[in-house]
């Protein structure tokens, strides 16, 4: 076991997780947060994407020990009340998910993404997007409310 | 009040209910359960295709702190009951049986087939139980495709079967298929493969099982199609009454057909979970997911078509071999349905169809988002074929073999009226929106400069529920059932068997509902997920829209009218003055009298109206499809190929479709696009591989290969005006539609595209690798 504290959605934490747990084993498990989702464990389908220190990371990849100091924020942290951030008002109001198990992923990816590329155009999103997989949706609601959080962002 | 205006929901794309707590990480999948003193467990798997076991020691494993208990194949059979396949059993299925345990004992049939389960304090410390257990096999040789499990000479997976044959051949014709070939000006053959790929949802299998040894009740939290499908293989399984079996289900991370029931690792972690009198938990990871959960299709068809020289595609004779891995699953019975679909929208006069399923040392044969999907794609793809043999175009082909729409209509020569399709409109429509004299000029432009586009057509029709027979007794699809309840703060209650996992129930029955008894859409509550509450339901096979839209239709009307008759002694009105409009019930005309229907419910449960009248405010509604109706449409692709790296590009893709009333565009859209995405992906990427000794090589999402939000296109929808059949209830299901057709789509455009190099196509998987090797090895003379 490892001591470490670590800021998660703006709280400090700590834990003492074993060396080998993943940092999001560790939010699932020891902090409850199971918005957090797990899609593949190998990195590729992006469900479990949070956002470590400004950028979008998997955290099945990533080691609970690795974020020991570390700011985190997940799905959870992502509107300050629990409510819905103006991304996520976005993607209700596109209809951009189904089933809801890529979307703490997908929301995590393009919140990162936007915050860095507010003018992003339909084909830098879709790249951005790449390494998140939906099953459901065939992306294009996705796409759409995404594009349509940043036209709000711009207008705001 | 001001006004009393009757909001009309159903049609509008009403935002969904389930968003706020998906989008906020609040939703609650199985994974997300956490119960006082759960275990984990983890399996110990093949990694053999077919061996005996001789041994399987799992002492060191049993002594590892945090290992809770171990048990292995023999242990657990002598925990539970031996049985078939529940879900088989529950469909009457009465073919070839074969005996299995739920974890291997004296053989693996599969490479991941499960040998022994073991029980931890962590998921992490169960794994690592499982590197310690010894199991010592015996190689067997591998029965790896359909070709050698047909022969008697193969080593039979299941010794009480003797052989390899999951289904007894059988031949069936309709029409007169002898003069039907005689009469014709041509007969061709056609060899059509579809290959072996899978659900793959994002979220895969899961349970967590909790037995309370006090009470003998069992608690099973499941991702589930149906919670009373699990339940009732739950307690088959472990010997239960079903009173003493709770299925619970939430929110479920996506399933296109994989999670019908229990698995037999799910009813084996329900027995661990009795054994040790503690809460269980498995949650498979994505390798068990790939090569162990499931798989579907691996078909092959040979054909014979009947045409005359004009293009009528007269008749077919079509010889079936479904290789449905190793052990029993939707396999062995999809044969009848894709025999019923096989004439599809067309005036077919005859049809021959011999059908064969085997065994073979693979993952289980799962049903996946149209499991019968292999008929509209043989069929759309040798109206491509005949039509480049005759010079057709293939809008002209298909709209000259469109049965036309008549009255009485037209019949398939399997037996069902082609009542309200609307394929002939699809097919025109899709004319219209796509200029294919432009693209053909386009095309041609792009072949001067060594580029190769491509357009595909392709259509079906979905029997979603498909159309109530003449004489039948009953409806399309059988009963569906709800129950419906006004609670006493005015909120209606819709309880249903449906088993949500993406399809957006809680909002689309809510709509209905709403619209139907005159409340808020925010009024309506969808209760699912709960043996103890839930009638019994499966959500499958497209049909939600139809039956249980229908059932709350129906239902709501029937929860109204007592709503009013008690109404009408409250207000002292006759009921038939009465309306409900926006949770008021109130004497029409007069908006000063109304008063919420909440305020009723109070009032009935007052008990104030003595025995006279019936005011239990609930309602057992029973829907049976009405006069059903067909859903279907029409698909184009534009593609481009590469054809120095083979890659496919998918540049544009319409539809035009018909799935009857929309409840919710925007969702009905979701569902078509969704489907369409994985027909692309079954097509360019997605391939359950095995290598000739029976390995799965397809174990990670870097071998199983899914489309990103970069290999689907704007997928543009167009709805036709469908047909109405029935007085109320026309809503009608989408759900599979889009992975049915767009397979044959894609091809029928990758082979246009592909015509300079005189390619034939007779598969359904092209990978960039297998385009290559089409170009190559074409003859440019065709």
């Amino acid at each position: 076991m490892v001591d470490i504290t670590l800021s998660v959605n703006g709280v400090p934490r700590e834990g003492s997780p074993e060396a080998r747990k993943t940092l999001a084993d560790f939010l699932r498990d020891d902090l409850d947060l199971t918005g957090t989702h797990l899609g593949c464990e190998h990195g590729v389908c992006g469900a479990c994407t949070v956002i470590v220190d400004g950028r979008a990371v998997r955290s099945c990849l990533m080691l609970a020990v690795q974020a020991a100091g570390s700011e985190v924020t997940t799905i959870e942290g992502l509107a300050p009340d629990g409510g819905l951030g103006p991304l996520q008002q976005a993607m209700w109001d596109s209809h951009s998910f189904q089933c809801g198990f890529c979307t703490p992923g997908m929301v995590m990816q393009a919140a990162a993404f936007l915050s860095g590329h507010p003018d992003a155009d339909e084909s830098q999103i879709r790249e951005a997007l790449s390494g998140n997989i939906c099953r459901c949706t065939g992306y294009q609601s996705i796409i759409d409310g995404v594009l349509l959080a940043a036209k709000r962002n711009r207008e705001r | 009040m001001a006004a009393i205006a009757a909001e009309r929901y159903t049609g509008a794309s009403i935002k969904r209910s389930e968003d706020p707590r998906i989008l906020t990480g609040a939703g609650r999948y199985v994974d997300d359960i956490k119960l006082p003193g759960m275990l984990h467990a983890a399996f110990v798997r093949s990694p053999v295709a077919h061996a005996r076991v001789l041994s399987v020691d799992v002492s060191a494993a049993r002594t590892l702190p945090g290992v809770v208990a171990v048990f292995t194949g023999a242990e657990l059979e002598e925990m539970t009951v031996p049985g078939p396949d529940a879900l088989m059993a529950l469909m009457g299925w009465a073919g070839p049986t074969p005996e299995f345990t739920l974890l291997a004992t004296d053989k693996v049939r599969f490479s991941g087939d499960p040998v022994a389960v073991v029980v931890a304090e962590s998921r992490y410390l169960a794994e690592d139980g499982c590197e310690l257990v010894e199991v010592e096999y015996e190689e067997l040789p591998p029965v790896t495709n359909a070709s050698f499990a047909l022969d008697p000479g193969s080593p039979p997976l299941f010794a009480n079967l003797g052989d390899n044959i999951a289904r007894l051949h059988s031949r069936h014709e309709f029409g007169d298929v002898s003069a039907t070939f005689a009469d014709a000006d041509r007969v061709t053959d056609f060899r059509i493969d579809v290959h072996r790929h899978q659900n793959m949802p994002m979220e895969g299998r899961g349970c967590v099982a909790s037995y309370d040894t006090d009470s003998g009740a069992m608690t099973v939290y499941a991702a589930t199609q149906s919670v009373h499908v699990s339940k009732i293989a739950v307690a088959m399984r472990l010997g239960m009454g079903q009173d003493k079996v709770r299925v619970l289900a939430g929110d479920i991370g996506g399933s296109f057909g994989l999670k019908i029931g229990a698995s037999r690792e799910e009813l084996a972690v329900a027995a661990a979970s009795r054994a040790l009198g503690q809460p269980v938990k498995w949650v498979e990871d994505r390798g068990e997911n790939l090569t162990t959960s499931g798989q579907a299709r691996e078909e092959s068809f040979d054909v014979r078509a009947a045409v005359s020289d004009d293009g009528d595609l007269l008749g077919l004779d079509v010889k079936t071999v479904i290789d449905t891995g190793s052990y029993p699953g939707m396999g062995a019975m999809v044969p009848d349905i894709i025999e019923a679909m096989f004439p599809g929208p067309y005036k077919i006069a005859a049809l021959g169809f011999e059908s064969t399923a085997v065994t073979t040392n693979k993952a289980c044969y799962v049903a996946y988002r149209g499991p019968w999907a292999s008929e509209t794609f043989v069929r759309e793809r040798i109206l491509d074929l005949i039509a480049k043999d005759l010079g057709l175009d293939p809008l002209e082909i298909r709209l000259r073999n469109v049965a036309p729409r008549t009255d009485p209509p037209a019949v398939m020569i399997t037996g069902r009226p082609l009542v309200g399709v609307t394929t002939r409109e699809s097919l025109e429509r899709i004319a219209q929106l796509v200029d294919f004299p432009a693209f053909r000029c386009r095309q041609a432009e792009a072949r001067a400069q060594g580029r190769y586009l491509g357009i595909g057509v392709a259509t079906f029709i979905e029997a979603a529920p498909g159309p109530r027979e003449p004489e039948g007794s009953s409806g399309p699809m059988g009963n569906e059932s709800m129950r419906l309840r006004l609670e006493e703060d005015g909120i209606v209650v819709l309880f249903t068997g449906q088993m949500p996992h993406g399809q957006s129930h809680q909002t689309t029955l809510a709509q209905i509902a709403a619209d139907e008894f005159g409340v808020p859409f925010e009024q309506v509550r969808v209760v699912v997920g709960d043996t103890d509450v839930v009638p019994f339901g499966l959500t499958g096979g497209s049909r939600s829209a139809t039956m249980t839209g229908g059932v709350a239709l129906h239902g709501a009307r029937q929860l109204k009218a007592k709503v009013v008759d008690v109404a009408s002694h409250l207000m002292e009105a006759s009921a038939s003055d009465l309306e409900i409009a926006d949770g008021q019930v109130f004497v029409r005309g007069d908006p000063a009298s109304a008063i919420g229907v909440g305020e009723v419910a109070r009032r009935a449960a007052s008990g104030q109206f003595g025995d006279g009248l019936d005011a239990q405010l609930e309602v057992e509604a029973v829907f049976d499809g009405g006069e059903g109706g067909w859903s279907g449409g029409s698909h184009c692709a534009i593609v481009e190929v590469d054809a120095e790296t083979g890659v496919v590009t998918v540049e544009r893709y319409v539809i035009a479709e018909d799935c009857g009333a929309l409840i919710n565009p925007s969702v009905v859209e979701g569902q078509i696009r969704g489907g369409v995405a994985q027909g692309i992906g079954a097509v360019l990427l997605e391939r359950s591989a095995y290598d000739e000794d029976g390995n799965c090589q397809s174990a990670t999402l870097m071998d199983y290969l899914v489309p990103t939000a970069c290999d689907i296109p704007r997928i543009e929808i167009e709805h036709l005006e469908t047909v109405p059949l029935d007085a109320d209830v026309n809503f009608r299901g989408v759900g599979e539609g889009g992975m049915i057709v767009a397979p044959p789509t894609v091809v029928n455009a990758i082979e246009d595209a592909l015509s300079p190099f005189g390619v034939r196509i007779y598969e359904q998987h092209l990978s960039p690798a297998r385009i290559l090797e089409l170009v190559a090895a074409a003859d440019p003379g065709q």
